[in-house]
């Protein structure tokens, strides 16, 4: 049986919620800080990764609401005014994507025996697992 | 020399010194610190915590073992023991010396913690042995302080400290605070 109560559920899927919306704003930050001809190479992977982690974001948030829960967001957040390089700019992409992907698996330990909130959240696993691979493979030598 | 350029060249910034601290905090208490511990701590996303984090692993400030388990190096460490120390110090002087009220001291001194230098702290600590030596002097001296006369005239021209302006002024401009300091 699920080890947390109906509120730190719906704590967990707040962080994952900010985890996204913070995730799809640095995705816009990265695509525009690239410069020069890299902007050929990584544009559209970075917008997709706006597109993506934005839609993330509303299943979470679709999952509080089927929770009886509203949605809380709660970021921080600068990003430097430094000319990124393709390379930078997806590396520091799989640093955020790891963390969320980290944050998944944390919780799917968490709900154990919860069946609905585990499914949901394997479903999440599986497609941030694909885009760290995206993203590790893009910037393999 | 461009003083205010100084504070670009900090070793390190406000926030990379406070998930240096909550490192810290989190292995003292719990004998390990993971990204998602100092993202609760500090109540940011653990996204957040891995992108500050990534410059300050590559200065050698922090290292990772295998299980993605955080800790200081002796660097990392020594840069914290020293802020931690700083704070303390800033906060003693600003309570017991300026009597500014503890919970403004605990900010004024996280806001400077890791800008103040080591020769100005190496002073701070000097100044503190001497008040915890000698508490009948530092009495004597505050005493003296209150009997002095409170009130400000806002006339520079007439004031002893003042020299470009009324620094009562000037320092209440923008919180509304008009009231003597001492």
């Amino acid at each position: 049986m699920s080890l947390l109560t109906d509120e730190s559920i719906a704590a967990e899927l707040n962080r994952l919620y900010a985890e996204e919306v913070e995730g799809a704003i640095r995705y816009q930050h990265l695509c525009a800080a690239v410069r020069g001809l890299d902007r050929l190479l990584v544009e559209k992977v970075l917008r997709d990764g706006v597109t993506e982690t934005l839609e993330h974001a509303q299943v979470i948030a679709q999952k509080l609401r089927s929770l009886g829960h509203v949605p809380r967001l709660e970021i921080t957040l600068t990003c430097p005014a430094e000319p990124l390089s393709a390379r930078e700019a997806l590396r520091q992409a799989l640093t955020f994507e790891e963390a969320a992907l980290d944050a998944y698996q944390d919780l799917l330990r968490k709900v154990d025996g919860d069946i609905p909130l585990e499914e949901f959240i394997r479903s999440q696993i599986a497609v941030e697992a694909e885009h760290v691979a995206q993203l590790k493979e893009l910037l393999s030598e | 020399m461009d003083v205010w350029k100084e504070f670009d060249q900090n070793i390190i910034t406000h926030s990379a010194a406070h998930h240096l601290m909550a490192i810290d905090d989190l292995v003292q208490r719990l004998g390990y610190a993971r990204v998602s511990d100092v993202a609760r701590l500090l109540e940011i996303t653990r996204g957040s915590v891995s992108i500050s984090l990534k410059p300050m692993k590559e200065a050698g400030l922090i290292l990772q073992d295998e299980n993605k388990h955080l800790q200081l190096s002796p660097v990392g460490q020594a840069l914290v023991d020293s802020i931690k120390t700083k704070r303390l110090l800033m906060k003693r002087l600003f309570t017991e010396i300026l009597s500014v009220s503890p919970e403004q001291a605990e900010v004024d001194a996280c806001k400077l913690e890791h800008l103040l230098s080591d020769e100005s702290a190496q002073r701070l600590v000097s100044f503190m042995r001497f008040v915890d030596a000698e508490p009948a002097s530092l009495r004597a001296l505050l005493d003296a302080w209150q009997r002095q006369d409170p009130t400000c005239d806002h006339e520079p021209g007439a004031c002893s400290t003042c020299d470009t302006g009324c620094f009562v002024q000037a320092v209440a401009r923008l919180s509304g605070r008009q009231e003597d300091p001492a």
